[in-house]
């Protein structure tokens, strides 16, 4: 076990090392830091954000004589906000798994990591946990803006519905990540497995949508597969088994099928 | 230490290997020799577990390459045909990785990357990040990989490419030292290596082993007796006519010679295995009245082995 716990360190240390070395990486980072601030900051303040529609309501009500619906703009916010950054995370994270294990076998790293006393689940762990702490990285400033203006909230908001929100978001990550990861096992062209992953995130995505339009026990499976619904879950500090579930299982199915697909289909490709 | 037993593999239909079986001793350097395509790395990758066979068996230190996977990996050092680098990483920073990967414990590993990195002449280099290193170096860091964990076994899938000869002769010796101590397989299509390297030689053309000896046996055994060539003035069918008399001659045939002068030609005389004809072959071509040149005995090399062996084949299958 120590053993095995090992080596997934060393996966792990190695994968973080790459993204330190890796101009692609600082590349997403910076793209996304922008674009989440941008969004932050327009949602927040902007002409049409939470603010200016809250004192909108203000003004409406006084000069109709009856109170506005009142609204809450910590939660709000958070509402809107982490629903743009899931989606901002939709073209994010394939590019994140893209080269996971497509650039391993490009540059015939495999063959020594296949080679090596290392099970393939054990690389395959490492490597999403590697991933899954680039995303977290990636992920830590926006609490940081959040903090801030939640600071400013009156009454205070509490922590714990951000807090899980984001946790929410991080386990999104990881399942897309997970699946991202398996698609990249599949080819040693990274283009390919990003531009599959993306597919399959999509499909994800707005299987809620479809299963709408479809009727009986197919559109009830697909309804509970949609990765948007159990996020907008968690995100509204809805704490629901089913969703942690859901998600979990995205993610073994993930690591399981790629240690699969290493041991059957690197003998394909030679 | 090594054992291959009918070992076959199929790439859809087309065969890359047919039934391969070989041994290699505890302590031996085998020399994988083969001409480019004949299957020299789907073997190593089926040694090395990387690849399934796809009937047969192999096996390594006892254990079976497919049954017991872990067990052949812990004993194997490896370097595949591209060797296997994180062009981001310093080659000590790498070198550290693999000796994790391979299972060192942690209060040996600095000492053992230190002893690879000196035995493969990459101290001076320990800081600098792989990308920036040259294709000899690379090699070397590879070969190093290979070896870290010092396992008693090594498959070097040629090892020697891209490298300057300086740095082949280096590589070369490394090997050498390495022996004794390890097991080492390796492959290559460069065939004085395998006569300056490996004790035993197993030659491979399309997927089927064509021989297995000692260097010098095979030399022996395909020449079989003593090579010389003559340069002589006369008619070549006249002067085999004359040779071919002697009893202890095997062999005579004219070699185009082009650019000799005028009404010469150049003879090839192959003596019977223990004989060593020189004497008499040059006092009946005098005694004939003929005029001789030029006369030097020859040893077949192992590239004349290797073209024998491998053109026979060529000619059996077409």
């Amino acid at each position: 076990m120590g053993v095995i716990l090992g080596n997934i360190v060393a996966i792990y240390r190695k994968e973080l090392q790459g993204y330190f070395a890796s101009p692609l990486a600082y590349a997403i980072a910076g793209a996304f830091w922008l674009l989440a601030g941008f969004f932050f900051l327009a949602i927040l303040l902007g002409p049409d954000g939470i603010i200016q529609q809250a004192a909108l309501g203000d003004l409406q009500g006084q000069q109709q004589g009856a109170p506005f619906p009142p609204l809450d703009v910590p939660y709000e916010f958070l509402r809107i906000f982490l629903g743009v950054m899931g989606s901002l995370a939709l073209f994010i994270l394939p590019i994140l798994s893209m080269g996971l294990y497509a650039e391993e076998r490009k540059r015939g790293t495999l063959e020594l990591l296949a080679t090596s006393p290392v099970t393939n689940w054990a690389v395959a762990v490492g490597k999403l946990l590697g991933v899954v702490t680039f995303f977290i990285t990636m992920v830590l400033p926006l609490l940081a803006y959040e903090a801030i203006a939640f600071s400013a909230s009156n009454p205070p908001i509490q922590p714990t519905v951000p807090l899980l929100a984001h946790v929410g978001l991080i386990l999104l990550a990881a399942a897309v990540l997970s699946l991202g990861m398996f698609i990249s096992s599949l080819t040693d062209s990274s283009i390919l497995a990003a531009f599959l992953t993306f597919l399959l995130i999509v499909f994800l995505w707005v299987s809620d949508i479809i299963a709408k339009s479809i009727s009986g026990p197919v559109g009830e499976v697909l309804g509970h597969l949609s990765l948007l619904k159990h996020y907008n879950n968690l995100v509204q500090g809805i704490l629901d088994t089913s969703s942690l579930i859901l998600f979990a299982s995205y993610i073994v199915l993930g690591v399981f099928l790629t240690a699969q697909s290493i041991d059957a289909l690197r003998f394909q490709r030679s | 230490m090594i054992k291959v037993e009918h070992l076959s593999k199929t790439y859809g239909s087309t065969p890359a290997i047919q039934d391969v079986t070989f041994a290699v001793q505890p302590g031996e350097i085998l020399g994988f020799l083969g001409p480019n395509g004949a299957g020299k790395t789907t073997t190593m990758r089926i040694l090395a577990g990387y690849l399934p066979a796809s009937s047969g068996t192999a096996s390594i230190a006892g254990y079976d390459v497919h049954e017991d996977s872990m067990a052949v990996r812990r004993s194997i050092g490896y370097l595949p045909e591209t060797p296997p680098l994180y062009s981001e990483m310093t080659v000590e920073g790498f070198l550290l990785f693999v000796a994790q990967l391979k299972g060192v414990k942690s209060r040996d590993r600095k000492r053992k990357v230190y002893s690879a990195m000196e035995r493969c002449n990459l101290i001076e280099k320990r800081k600098v990040l792989i990308r920036k290193l040259s294709k000899g170096f690379r090699q070397r860091v590879g070969i190093a990989q290979a070896i870290v964990h010092d396992p008693p076994v090594i498959i070097l899938d040629e090892p020697t490419v891209g490298l300057d000869p300086r740095q082949i002769i280096e590589v070369r010796n490394l090997i050498k030292s390495l022996a004794g101590e390890h097991t080492i397989i390796l492959s290559t299509h460069i065939l004085p290596e395998v006569s300056m390297t490996c004790s035993r030689v197993t030659i491979i053309n399309r997927g089927r082993i064509v021989a297995t000896n000692t260097p010098e046996n095979l030399m022996e055994q395909i020449a079989g007796g003593i090579g010389y060539e003559l340069e002589v003035e006369g008619n070549a069918l006249t002067i085999k006519k004359i040779l071919q008399v002697l009893p202890e001659v095997r062999l005579v045939e004219a070699i185009p010679a082009p650019d000799l002068p005028e009404k010469r030609c150049l003879i090839r005389v192959v003596s019977e295995r223990g004989a060593e004809p020189g004497d008499k072959i040059a006092s009946r071509l005098v005694g004939a009245g003929l005029s001789l040149y030029e006369m030097r005995r020859t040893v077949a090399s192992l590239e004349d082995v290797f073209l024998e062996l491998t053109m026979e084949d060529t000619l059996v299958q077409g």
